[in-house]
């Protein structure tokens, strides 16, 4: 539907540097996560778009052109509320024609659309309930019609689960990304939760302190983080600080890391100082002599679904691991840790 | 056991006592309206409660006394013109001090609370050299300007309450969908500020229609408003023709408030 690129967007407020150069695309028919903690510039970079805020440097375009100078009423952009935004004095199917009636379309054609888009977001025969006659998931679902009805070129979602409890995050998260992918509308989604990131987006920028800490896929920026914020960000993570670095190949590096030597894919071009990233379920527990690392266990949790440890190595840092959960593990035993090779990453102490 | 018992006790001592305070409060705030309301349907000759027999002859005597009428009509005009114009300049008002932020909107706040904080006297005295200057002092204008400061206030408190109940989300919702910024204000933001704006033009209105210090330096040659024909009036001959009068004022009142629940529904104004 429409390709969208911003590039180098700046905004300023007084004496604090909301947004300091983002730069991203989004390609037609894309869902793109802009991920961060609170005042990272993530719904800064959204309110720019839906032209709510104006920015002091950089540009927007859609389809190539710029939109900078067209007023949020003009850009036909789908926006989505954290707290839904809805009419209180308007009922469901109100709210939701409402775009249609400025638009002066005739009452059958709005009748006709309202009552379809409600059938695709499963609110059938909600129709003539007030807002807050309908429960919290329903409401998400009526601000989500009210912004497609209008068939805009562009989605924005401003954290449009924060405000639901688990269960509907879920059920609201797929039906979110269900009609994002059958409609074809570029999408920008503004989360601070990993898992929803990476559940629903095609592309993820991870943002930090006003600037785009990395743009990439959910799988790269999980698998192949370029700084340990990223990792930090998007999972649970283990950074091991290794004390020789030699490149030893095209982004392949022969470390020393507590103790073990070993040869690991990373970020291109390291110099200088790095850590080992290594997520919990690429490490297994084995025989003392079999592992990689050998270690003491200190903590075991069973959480059903598998076993988490946390592992002191000889040199004193400690490794969290997720194992297989009819694995038995005593505190104080020594263990082994096998690595998964093709998990790990080496990263540079400071992004490049 | 006996403990909890008496803990209950106690709290029903506090409730008991809550209540009694309660009725003394309201005793208190009705008395002077019951008692005035009583005299003015007195058939004796002087103002006293409880009122002789009963009758409707000092309604007819203030419908037969053309000062009290014109200062009637005169203050009916005055406050309807009031209320209209503090409902729409405080509309406004409220909508800027939405957008204004930090520390210049408390500034911006007291400003628009200014009349009340300043003795009535002062303010009059200030306008009437005001108006002046400008060629409109001992004028009907003169004097609506007058309760128009005066009762802005009272406007302004009321709707930027209900304003501040909107939120800004829902103003950028309807721009996103498409909405210029009259459709916003007239689909979504009025329909939701309504009661807080109705509530602000009674209470202006009503505060006009009691005015007295300003409208006594302000009036219009040869004009009376209502409060300063009946103070005229009670100078010379203190008859229940006031009680009547004050009876009145009071029903045009309940009957604005009533129309506001009727239409917008009061519980919705506050």
């Amino acid at each position: 539907m429409a390709t969208v690129e911003v590039r180098d967007l700046r905004k300023r407020y007084q004496d604090f540097l909301a947004l300091d150069g983002v730069s991203l695309k989004a390609e037609s028919g894309q869902l793109v996560t802009l991920l961060g903690p609170s005042g990272c510039g993530k719904s800064t970079t959204l309110r720019c778009l839906a032209g709510f805020l104006e920015a002091n440097g950089g540009d927007i375009t859609v389809d190539g052109e710029s939109i900078l100078s067209t007023p949020a009423n003009r850009r036909g952009f789908g926006v989505v509320f954290q707290n839904y935004a809805l009419f209180p004095h308007m009922t469901v199917a109100e709210n939701i024609g409402y775009g249609l009636k400025l638009q002066k379309l005739p009452k059958s054609e709005i009748e006709t659309r309202v009552k379809d888009v409600m059938q695709l977001v499963r609110l059938g025969g909600l129709g003539d309930r007030l807002p807050r006659e309908i429960s919290g998931g329903q409401q998400q679902r009526v601000a989500l019609a009210r912004a497609l009805v209008l068939k805009p070129k562009l989605l924005l979602l401003d954290e449009p689960l924060a405000n639901l409890d688990a269960r509907l995050r879920d059920e609201v998260r797929w039906l979110i990304r269900d009609l994002q992918q059958q409609s074809g509308i570029t999408a920008f989604y503004v989360t601070h939760d990993q898992s929803e990131a990476m559940a629903m987006s095609d592309m993820v920028a991870v943002m930090k302190q006003g600037r785009v800490a990395q743009f990439a896929t959910p799988r790269e920026i999980y698998q192949k983080p370029v700084e340990r914020y990223v990792a930090d960000f998007t999972g649970e993570a283990n950074f091991i600080a290794c004390s020789s670095v030699m490149s030893v190949g095209e982004a392949r590096y022969a470390v020393t890391a507590a103790g073990a030597s070993l040869e690991v894919a990373g970020v291109p071009e390291i110099t200088g100082s790095a850590e080992l990233l290594l997520r919990p379920e690429a490490l297994e527990l084995t025989a003392p002599a079999a592992g990689t690392f050998q270690g003491t266990v200190t903590k075991s949790a069973f959480l059903g679904a598998a076993l988490h440890c946390e592992i002191a190595l000889a040199d004193g840092s400690i490794l969290k691991l997720t194992a297989e959960p009819n694995h038995q593990v005593e505190t104080g035993e020594e263990v082994g840790i096998a690595i998964d090779h093709s998990h790990t990453w080496l990263m540079p102490e400071v992004a490049p | 056991m006996s403990e909890a018992t008496s803990a209950f006790s106690n709290q029903r001592a506090v409730n008991i006592g809550f209540g009694v305070l309660i009725v003394l409060l309201y005793v208190f705030l009705m008395a002077p309206l019951v008692m005035i309301v009583g005299a003015s349907f007195t058939n004796g000759l002087l103002i006293e409660f409880p009122p002789q027999g009963l009758s409707l002859r000092w309604y007819v005597e203030f419908f037969d006394r053309q000062d009290l009428v014109d200062g009637l009509l005169l203050s009916l005009r005055i406050g309807a013109v009031t209320a209209i114009v503090t409902m729409t300049v405080a509309m406004m008002a409220a909508m800027a001090g939405q957008v204004i932020s930090g520390r210049l909107s408390g500034w911006f706040q007291l400003g628009m609370t200014l009349p009340l904080l300043v003795p009535e006297l002062l303010t009059a005295v200030g306008l009437l050299f005001f108006l002046y200057k400008i060629q409109l002092a001992k004028t009907v204008m003169g004097l609506q300007m007058g309760h128009i400061l005066m009762s802005f206030p009272y406007a302004y408190v009321s709707i930027a309450a209900a304003m501040r109940q909107v939120p800004a989300s829902l103003e950028e919702a309807s721009a996103s969908m498409g909405a210029t910024g009259w459709q916003t204000f007239r689909l979504v933001i009025l329909p939701l500020v309504m009661p807080g704006l109705a509530m602000g033009g009674i209470f202006a209105f009503i505060n006009s229609f009691d005015l007295y210090t300003i409208s006594l330096l302000l009036k219009p040659l040869g004009g009376n408003t209502l409060p300063l024909a009946l103070f005229d009036f009670l100078t010379y001959e203190f008859k229940p023709t006031a009680a009547a009068a004050a009876t009145l004022s009071i029903l045009l009142s309940i009957l604005g408030v009533a129309l506001v629940q009727k239409l917008v529904g009061l519980q919705r104004a506050f």
